[in-house]
């Protein structure tokens, strides 16, 4: 019998569209994934709003601490801080997350946790009682991310075919998932994931087994990736009639990754045993984009941005080819620094002969281009732009300067482009996958009730309603709360919602702009305990 | 040798540091070093880096040194541009340079 008492499955990207199909009897097909069906027959389930930009850095951190982006300061993929002159751009890892993850809630009151393949778990974060195997980390990195260190060793040993490289990250492949392939490379995608999502499944497996964790979390990021490429051949509403040989394959794939995903879910669970309770949830759901809106060369039409002029150098060459916007930075002041974020920079001038628009000149600036984004219009005179958000209405907390200025939703829910090309707006070839602000929630097991779908839920409630499978209370300060709707009422009686102490401060965000004394003493007497010094 | 109120942190120390650092980074990568890592030692050119190996470098820096969000953009761009590449020495007297 296992010790697990709570299995959470994340799944990125999941959403019911493709679910609710894919539990379906499909003529010709059967059930995909007939095993989910059983567990969302028995189970309760609610749609999942994700955090205003639904993005995996901000939603999986909303997902691990139940604050929103403002409070927890991770927005993008990438960090990046405008240095004046230029744009300094990094990732964002663990340490910045500056709100208690539930890995530290429930380890500090004596639970175990594992928590395989989230983003922004590396470097390992303090505190774990358990084990971490990062997501979004190259193979080249993994095995220094890995906590404890000796399981990456122990799991090279003793798991059959463990392969870090067919496992972890690739940093250039991922690029694929936001970019237009052709047909053998969009084929080729989506097969890569089979393979890595199985090293996953192997990994949680012997993870379960081994150290059966009071928490055991697990996420599968392929479903994300592969919607993505291949959306046309998953929303019921875009299947081909009558496929092309090549149309069948993608479909053939899929529907291979989705059964394979299945069966991986019902090993983890019946591993997991009878008493356990098993949560699903999406960092964000999904849906087509027909357009793409190039916000960057509108707004250089419109003359809030420069393009940097190329002087034709090899690193000229690589910036100008490169995911970040290349401006000049003397005559820009307002700019989207990357596709994933959605989001306007503006620039303000906080000192003299600082670019950007003088801080009394901000909220005209800001209504005017509000205003102008929402006139943008496809040539069948539709508004692309349909929600601008404001940073302060959106994204409250003390991390809130780090937002945009302004976070786009689009008509078709798509990522923008900020590559210098005409035009502004331009349809997809092909229906593409994006992100929808509305994932999903599911439960199953001893205590859920068979509610069906119940009433929409926030991201941050994931995390209050596992510490609660845990016994644990939830933290008086986090945001989500737990869905009493999944759970029937001798459960609810015998095990009450409690509310307890405020989570801790985290220890990861450490802003100190100048080094004074105590600190360089406290790094000479780190090197002195390394030996690296006498 | 530095005493406790001493908070010059001697530059064989950082560059000894860093070697350690970069010697576990790139334990598994398989690359073959025609000389042991030195000051003369360039991260793409000897040791194979790609530029998200600079990204978890940094990372890495920072978790050995104990020293959060130090300003490697200062080392990583030459007018307003990322540089070709970086010798070890480069990086250890970056890190003097902070330190002292």
């Amino acid at each position: 019998m296992s010790k697990t008492s709570t299995l959470f499955i994340g799944l990125d990207g999941c959403t019911y569209t493709v679910l609710d199909h894919l539990v379906s009897d499909i003529p010709g097909t059967g059930v995909v994934m007939p095993f989910m069906k059983k567990l969302m027959d028995e189970g309760a389930r609610a749609k999942l709003r994700s955090t205003p930009n639904p993005l995996t850095p901000p939603a999986w951190t909303s997902v691990q601490t139940g604050r929103g982006p403002g409070v927890h300061g991770v927005f993008d993929f990438i960090r990046s801080e405008d240095k004046g002159g230029e744009v300094y751009w990094t990732l964002y890892d663990s340490r910045d997350i500056d709100a208690e993850t539930i890995w530290s809630l429930a380890s500090r009151q004596g639970k175990t946790v594992a928590a395989l393949n989230f983003p922004l778990t590396a470097p390992p974060p303090d505190g774990v009682n358990g084990c971490t195997v990062p997501g979004f980390i190259p193979a080249k990195h993994l095995r220094r991310n890995t906590h404890p260190r000796e399981l990456f060793e122990r799991m090279k040993q003793e798991i059959p075919g463990f392969d870090p490289k067919e496992l972890a990250w690739d940093f250039e492949a991922e690029k694929q998932a936001m970019e237009a392939l052709d047909e053998d490379d969009t084929e080729a995608w989506v097969r890569y994931h089979l393979p890595r999502e199985e090293q996953w499944y192997k990994v949680a497996d012997y993870v379960l087994r081994n150290e059966q964790p009071d928490l055991m979390a697990i996420m599968f990021d392929g479903v994300d990736k592969i919607q993505h490429q291949a959306w046309e051949f998953l929303d019921p509403a875009l299947l081909p009639e009558e496929p092309t040989a090549w149309q069948a394959r993608m479909r053939d794939v899929c529907v291979e990754y989705f059964r394979k995903l299945d069966g991986f879910i019902q090993s983890l669970v019946e591993t997991a045993g009878p008493d356990v309770q098993v949560y699903f949830a999406s960092d964000h759901g999904f849906t087509a984009t027909t357009e793409v809106l190039r916000i960057n060369t509108w707004l250089g039409e419109q003359g809030y941005l420069t393009w940097a002029k190329s002087d034709d150098s090899p690193q000229a060459m690589r910036r100008e080819a490169s995911d970040f916007a290349n401006l000049d930075w003397d005559k820009t002041v307002a700019y989207c620094r990357t596709p994933s974020s959605n989001g306007i920079h503006i620039r303000v001038a906080r000192n003299p002969g600082e670019a950007g628009i003088a801080p009394e000149e901000y909220e005209r600036f800001r209504d005017k281009l509000i205003e102008d984004l929402k006139s943008i219009r496809n040539d069948d005179g539709e508004q692309v732009v349909t929600e601008v958000l404001k940073r302060e209405e959106w994204f409250p907390g003390a991390h809130m300067d780090k937002a945009a200025d302004l976070t786009l939703v689009l008509r078709d829910h798509g990522f923008v482009s900020i590559r210098n090309y005409s035009p502004v707006v331009v349809p997809r070839e092909r229906p593409q996958g994006t992100h929808h602000p509305d994932g999903i929630f599911m439960a199953w097991g001893q205590g859920i009730k068979a509610a069906g779908m119940t009433p929409r839920r926030r991201i941050v409630d994931v995390p209050a309603t596992l510490l609660y499978s845990m016994g644990l209370s939830v933290p008086e300060d986090v945001e989500g709360k737990v869905p009493k709707p999944f759970f029937d009422g001798a459960w609810l009686e015998s095990h009450p919602v409690t509310i307890g102490a405020a989570t801790l401060a985290s220890s990861g965000q450490r802003e100190i702009e100048e080094m004074d004394d105590n600190e360089k003493q406290q790094i000479i007497e780190q090197l002195q305990m390394l030996g690296y010094m006498e | 040798m530095s005493t406790a109120t001493d908070t010059s942190i001697p530059p064989e120390a950082i560059l000894a540091r860093l070697k350690d650092v970069l010697e576990d980074f790139i334990e598994d990568w398989d690359t073959e070093l025609d000389a042991p890592i030195g000051r003369e030692t360039m991260l793409l050119g000897d040791l194979e880096f790609e530029s998200i190996d600079i990204i978890q470098l940094v990372v890495a820096i920072e978790e050995a040194f104990g020293k959060r969000k130090l300003p490697f953009e200062q080392l990583l761009m030459k007018d307003g541009r990322y540089v070709d590449d970086l010798s070890v020495g480069q990086i250890a007297d970056f890190l003097h340079q902070q330190f002292s």
